[in-house]
């Protein structure tokens, strides 16, 4: 069998968040450590995405919920 | 161990779950064309870019990174498939479509675009901290920590020329092996455009500095 016949677990099928959730701590966390005030607020778009991916993911899992 | 070393092997390290979830979800033959295509393409743009002193756009520090391939960080080998691959991801769960089948294709590249924007103020503005990158020019427009304001259509630009040129050879009837050899080769023109491409938001915003 395929293994893309298989649908991927949650870990799998969520790694691209954890990728980006990685680097965007990473990154506004050593900006934070450094003082680096001026520039924090560069991750707001990052973020945006991060939440308008989690909120899709949240309500196409209710959609199934209710289908 | 150093916190760019650490940055550098972390960021390697994330490019290989990258590439086990496109295994997973995407097949063999696009993770083959789009990680390969991807390594090739970072390393020779990099390369040119850094070494061409007629572009007059940027080279990398020596003090930041550890890891080299010619005149560009070894980084760079995963950097622009791992952020496209980012950009596609987040771009085709968010509008619902599918790039590769036709879903929604011109709404995924288009939020693709405005992802890889947004991920340019993330980097840029970081990479700016050290600096990382030493750029050969005065912008006209900056943004976060005197960062050309170029990167930001420069990184969208990347995702449009990048997944164009994805599309048209994975659906070529051949052999992955020959894709993947058309896809690497095809940076020979990726390279070009995406400069012309910077070079068009270079021209527009002259006037202003």
């Amino acid at each position: 069998m395929n293994s893309l016949d298989k649908s991927p677990n949650f870990f799998i099928r969520e790694i691209p968040l954890i990728v980006l959730l990685v680097f965007w701590v990473i990154y506004s966390g050593i900006e934070t450590i450094r003082g680096r005030f001026d520039i924090l607020t560069s991750i707001i778009p990052t973020g945006l995405f991060i939440i308008a991916y989690v909120l899709v993911r949240l309500t196409s899992k209710a959609q199934k919920g209710r289908d | 161990m150093d916190l760019f070393l650490a940055l550098e092997l972390i960021a390697l390290a994330l490019t290989g779950l990258l590439i086990w979830h496109s295994a997973s979800t995407r097949g063999a033959a696009f993770t083959w064309m789009f990680f390969i295509g991807g390594a090739f393409l970072g390393l020779v743009r990099e390369n040119v870019v850094a070494q061409v002193a007629a572009l007059n756009l940027y080279s990398y520090s020596p003090v930041a990174f550890h890891l080299w391939v010619g005149a560009a960080p070894l980084i760079l080998m995963v950097f622009w498939s791992y952020t496209v691959y980012l950009a596609l991801t987040f771009s085709e769960t968010i509008v619902g479509g599918n790039l590769i089948i036709g879903k929604r294709r011109v709404w995924v590249i288009l939020m693709s675009m405005v992802f890889m924007s947004s991920y340019a103020c993330l980097n840029e503005a970081f990479a700016s901290m050290y600096p990382m990158v030493l750029w050969k020019f005065k912008p006209a427009l900056t943004i976060w920590g005197g960062t050309p304001a170029m990167v930001l259509w420069g990184y969208a630009g990347m995702a449009l020329i990048f997944l164009l040129a994805l599309l048209l050879v994975y659906k070529l009837r051949i052999r992955t092996i020959y894709r993947v050899m058309i896809f690497c080769a095809s940076v020979i023109v990726m390279i070009p455009l995406h400069l012309l491409w910077i070079a068009i938001f270079r021209l527009a915003t002259s006037a202003i500095g």
